[in-house]
C-alpha cells in the first residue's frame, strides 16, 4: 500500500513537473514568437520608414533643383528686367532729348520762314520798285532775322544789309543812316531804345544830276545851324569817281535835298573822296572829315565847314591826318570819324579791305580836328570775333544819358563779303586818355 | 549484459499483466534526458526570444532615428517648397514685368525713331531754308542797288533749296 501510494506520488509529481516543463515552453515558445513578431513588425515598420524617408529625400532633391532652377530662372529675369529698364531710361532720354531738339528745330524753323518771308516779301517790292514797303518788310521780320544771326548780344540790332552806318540822336530818338541797299539811296531806321529799330524810307529819295544812281555811300548827317546836313559819297557821272556831296532837310527823318551842281569835295588826283563825316568841335565849329584814294594811297583828312555846314571854309584847304602806317591796317585807313571828349580829340577809322573779315576799327588820338593825329593802340580797337566778322563803317555817338556807343557794320560769321549783308551793330564806348575800348558784347 | 528494461519477475497469473516497470536507473536517465532536452529547448527559445528582442531593440532605436530624420527632411521639404512657391511667384510676376517693360520700350524704341526722323527731316529743312534765305537776302542787296543780273544769279543759286523748303514746309 505505501509503495502505491509512492507510485502514485511520484507520478503527480512527474506529471505535474512535466506539465510545467511544458507549459514553460509552450510561454517560452509564445513569447518567443510574440517576440519575433514584434521584431518582424518594428523591421516592417523600420524599412516603410526608411523608404518613406528616402522618398521625401527624393522630393527634397528634387525640390532643390527646381529651387535652384528656378533661382536661375528668376535672376535671369531680373536681370533682363534690370538691362529693359536701363534700356528703357536712356532710350526715354534720347527721346526727350530728340523731342527737344525738334522743338528747338521747329522754333529755329519757324524763324527761319519768318525771316526769309520777310526778305522775300522786300525783294517783291523792290523787284516793284517800292524801296519804302522794301524797308518796312524786312523790319517787320528784323527780330527774326537777329536770331538767325546770332541775336542781339553781339550788339547786332539790325539784321539787313545797311553799310557804313552813322547814328545821331535828335530829342529822343535816334537815326541811323547808311549806304544804298534796300532802303533806298540812303537808307535811314529809326529807334527810341536803340534796340528796336523801324525803316523810316529813304533819305535822299532824289540825287542831283550830275551823280550815278545806285552808287550813293558812307552818309552822315549832323545838325547844324539849325539844319539837318547829310553827307555822302557818290559816284560823278560819267568819271567813274567817287565824290563827297551835301543834302539839307529840316527834320531828321528827311527826306534830304541835294540842290548842288557839283561835288563839296573831290581830290580827283588822289583817286576821289568818300566816307564824309561831320565833326562839331566843342565851340560850335564844324569840320568834316574823309578819306581820299584807294587801296595803296589812303588818306584821312579834314577841314572846317562853313557855318551852315554846307561848304567849306572860304581859302581853307584840306589838312592830312592819317595814312595807313600800322601793319594791322593793310593798305587801307577809312571811314574817319571825329569825338572829343574830356578835352582829348578821337580819331575813329576803318582799316584794311572792306570785302573781308580783315576789315577793323581803329582809334588815332589828336591834338585838334585837324590834327595831327597818331595811332593810339598797336592793334584795332575792335576786329572779327566775338560773333562778328570785318566790323568797320563805325560812326561814334552818344545817347540820352551821355553814353557812348559805336555803331558799325559787320558781317555775319560764315557769310563775309559782298553780296552778303553788313548788318547794323552797336556797342558800348569807353574812353581813356590814351584811346577807347568797345565793349565785348551789345 | 542486462538491460536496463529488463523485466521484473513476472507476477503470479491471477493478477492482471503488468507493463513492466522502469528502474529507477532508467527513470532518472529518462528523467535527466528529459530534463536536458527540455533545457535546451528552453534556452533555445529563450536565446531566439533574446535575440528577436534585441533585434526588435535596435530595429525600434533606427526606427525612432528614421523617424526623427524624416520629421527634418520633411520640415525641410515643407521649408523648401514654400521657397519654391515664393520664387515661383516672384517668377510670375518677374515675367510679368519683363513683358511690360519689353512693351514700354519697344514703344519708347518705336516713338524713338519717329522723333529722330523728324530731327532729322527738319534738320534738312533748316538747311534747306538757310541756304533758300542766303541767296533770297543777297539776291535782295544785288537787286537794291541796281545789280539785276547779279540777283537772278544769286536766286539761281538757291533755287534748288527753296524749293525744296517750300515743299517740305508743305
Amino acid at each position: 500500500m505505501a509503495e502505491r501510494s509512492g507510485n502514485r506520488r511520484h507520478r503527480w509529481v512527474v506529471g505535474v513537473v512535466v506539465a510545467l516543463a511544458v507549459g514553460a515552453l509552450v510561454a517560452a515558445a509564445w513569447t518567443d514568437v510574440d517576440a519575433r513578431t514584434q521584431s518582424r513588425n518594428e523591421g516592417a515598420a523600420l524599412a516603410a520608414a526608411n523608404t518613406h524617408l528616402a522618398g521625401l529625400r527624393h522630393q527634397v532633391a528634387v525640390t532643390r533643383f527646381a529651387e535652384a532652377v528656378t533661382k536661375s530662372k528668376r535672376d535671369a529675369l531680373q536681370g533682363s528686367i534690370a538691362s529693359t529698364m536701363s534700356q528703357l531710361a536712356v532710350t526715354n532720354e534720347s527721346l526727350a532729348n530728340a523731342n527737344v531738339h525738334a522743338y528747338v528745330q521747329g522754333v529755329g524753323i519757324n524763324t527761319l520762314q519768318t525771316c526769309l518771308g520777310g526778305v522775300k516779301s522786300a525783294f517783291s517790292q523792290i523787284t516793284a520798285k517800292n524801296n519804302a514797303q522794301a524797308a518796312k518788310d524786312i523790319t517787320s521780320v528784323s527780330g527774326a532775322c537777329t536770331q538767325l544771326a546770332g541775336g542781339a548780344n553781339t550788339g547786332l540790332v539790325y539784321p539787313f544789309d545797311f553799310p557804313d552806318p552813322s547814328v545821331i540822336l535828335a530829342g529822343q530818338t535816334s537815326y541811323a543812316y547808311a549806304t544804298n541797299s534796300v532802303g533806298g539811296n540812303i537808307q535811314i531806321i529809326a529807334s527810341t531804345d536803340l534796340t528796336h529799330w523801324t525803316a523810316v524810307g529813304n533819305a535822299l529819295p532824289n540825287l542831283p544830276g550830275w551823280a550815278t544812281p545806285n552808287y550813293t555811300w558812307a552818309p552822315a548827317v549832323a545838325m547844324i545851324a539849325g539844319t539837318f546836313v547829310l553827307y555822302y559819297a557818290v559816284d560823278v557821272a560819267g568819271t567813274g569817281k567817287e565824290c563827297i556831296s551835301v543834302a539839307t532837310a529840316g527834320r531828321p527823318q528827311g527826306p534830304f535835298t541835294d540842290r548842288s551842281t557839283a561835288p563839296l569835295e573831290c581830290q580827283k588826283s588822289l583817286g576821289g573822296s568818300i566816307d564824309p563825316a561831320s565833326f562839331i568841335d566843342t565851340n560850335g565849329t564844324p569840320y568834316l572829315v574823309w578819306k581820299s584814294g584807294g587801296p595803296g594811297s589812303s588818306r584821312i583828312w579834314s577841314q572846317q565847314l562853313a557855318p551852315s555846314g554846307t561848304s567849306f571854309v572860304a581859302g581853307t584847304n584840306p589838312t592830312s591826318l592819317l595814312v595807313p602806317d600800322q601793319s594791322w591796317e593793310g593798305a587801307t585807313v577809312e571811314a574817319p570819324d571825329m569825338v572829343t571828349t574830356g578835352g582829348h580829340y578821337y580819331l575813329f577809322f576803318s582799316d584794311n579791305d572792306w570785302d573781308s573779315g580783315n576789315y577793323a576799327v581803329g582809334v588815332a588820338t589828336c591834338i585838334g580836328p585837324l590834327g595831327p593825329c597818331n595811332d593810339a593802340t598797336p592793334s584795332p580797337i575792335l576786329s572779327s570775333g566775338q560773333g562778328v566778322a570785318g566790323p568797320g563803317g563805325e560812326s561814334v555817338f552818344a545817347d540820352t544819358s551821355g553814353n557812348f556807343w559805336i555803331a558799325f557794320h559787320a558781317w555775319v560769321l560764315g557769310a563775309v563779303g559782298f553780296p552778303n549783308s553788313r548788318d547794323l551793330y552797336l556797342r558800348r564806348l569807353t574812353f581813356s586818355p590814351t584811346g577807347a575800348t568797345v565793349a565785348t558784347s551789345g | 549484459m542486462r538491460s536496463l528494461l529488463e523485466l521484473e519477475p513476472r507476477p503470479f497469473a491471477t493478477e492482471p499483466a503488468r507493463p513492466p516497470r522502469l528502474s529507477r536507473r532508467a527513470k532518472w536517465v529518462l528523467g535527466l534526458v528529459a530534463g536536458a532536452l527540455f533545457a535546451a529547448a528552453l534556452g533555445s527559445l529563450l536565446a531566439d526570444q533574446v535575440h528577436a528582442r534585441d533585434q526588435y531593440g535596435r530595429t525600434h532605436t533606427a526606427l525612432g532615428i528614421t523617424q526623427q530624420r524624416t520629421r527634418t527632411v520633411s520640415s525641410q521639404l515643407q521649408e523648401l517648397s514654400r521657397d519654391l512657391s515664393v520664387l515661383k511667384t516672384q517668377v510670375g510676376s518677374d515675367t510679368t514685368a519683363l513683358s511690360q517693360d519689353s512693351s514700354q520700350l519697344l514703344g519708347a524704341q518705336t516713338s524713338l525713331s519717329a522723333a529722330q526722323a523728324h530731327v532729322t527731316q527738319q534738320a534738312s529743312l533748316i538747311t534747306s531754308l538757310q541756304s533758300c534765305l542766303v541767296g533770297v537776302e543777297q539776291a535782295l542787296n544785288e537787286l537794291a542797288i541796281g545789280n539785276q543780273a547779279s540777283a537772278i544769279a544769286a536766286l539761281n543759286a538757291v533755287s534748288a533749296s527753296c524749293t525744296s523748303a517750300e515743299a517740305s514746309s508743305g
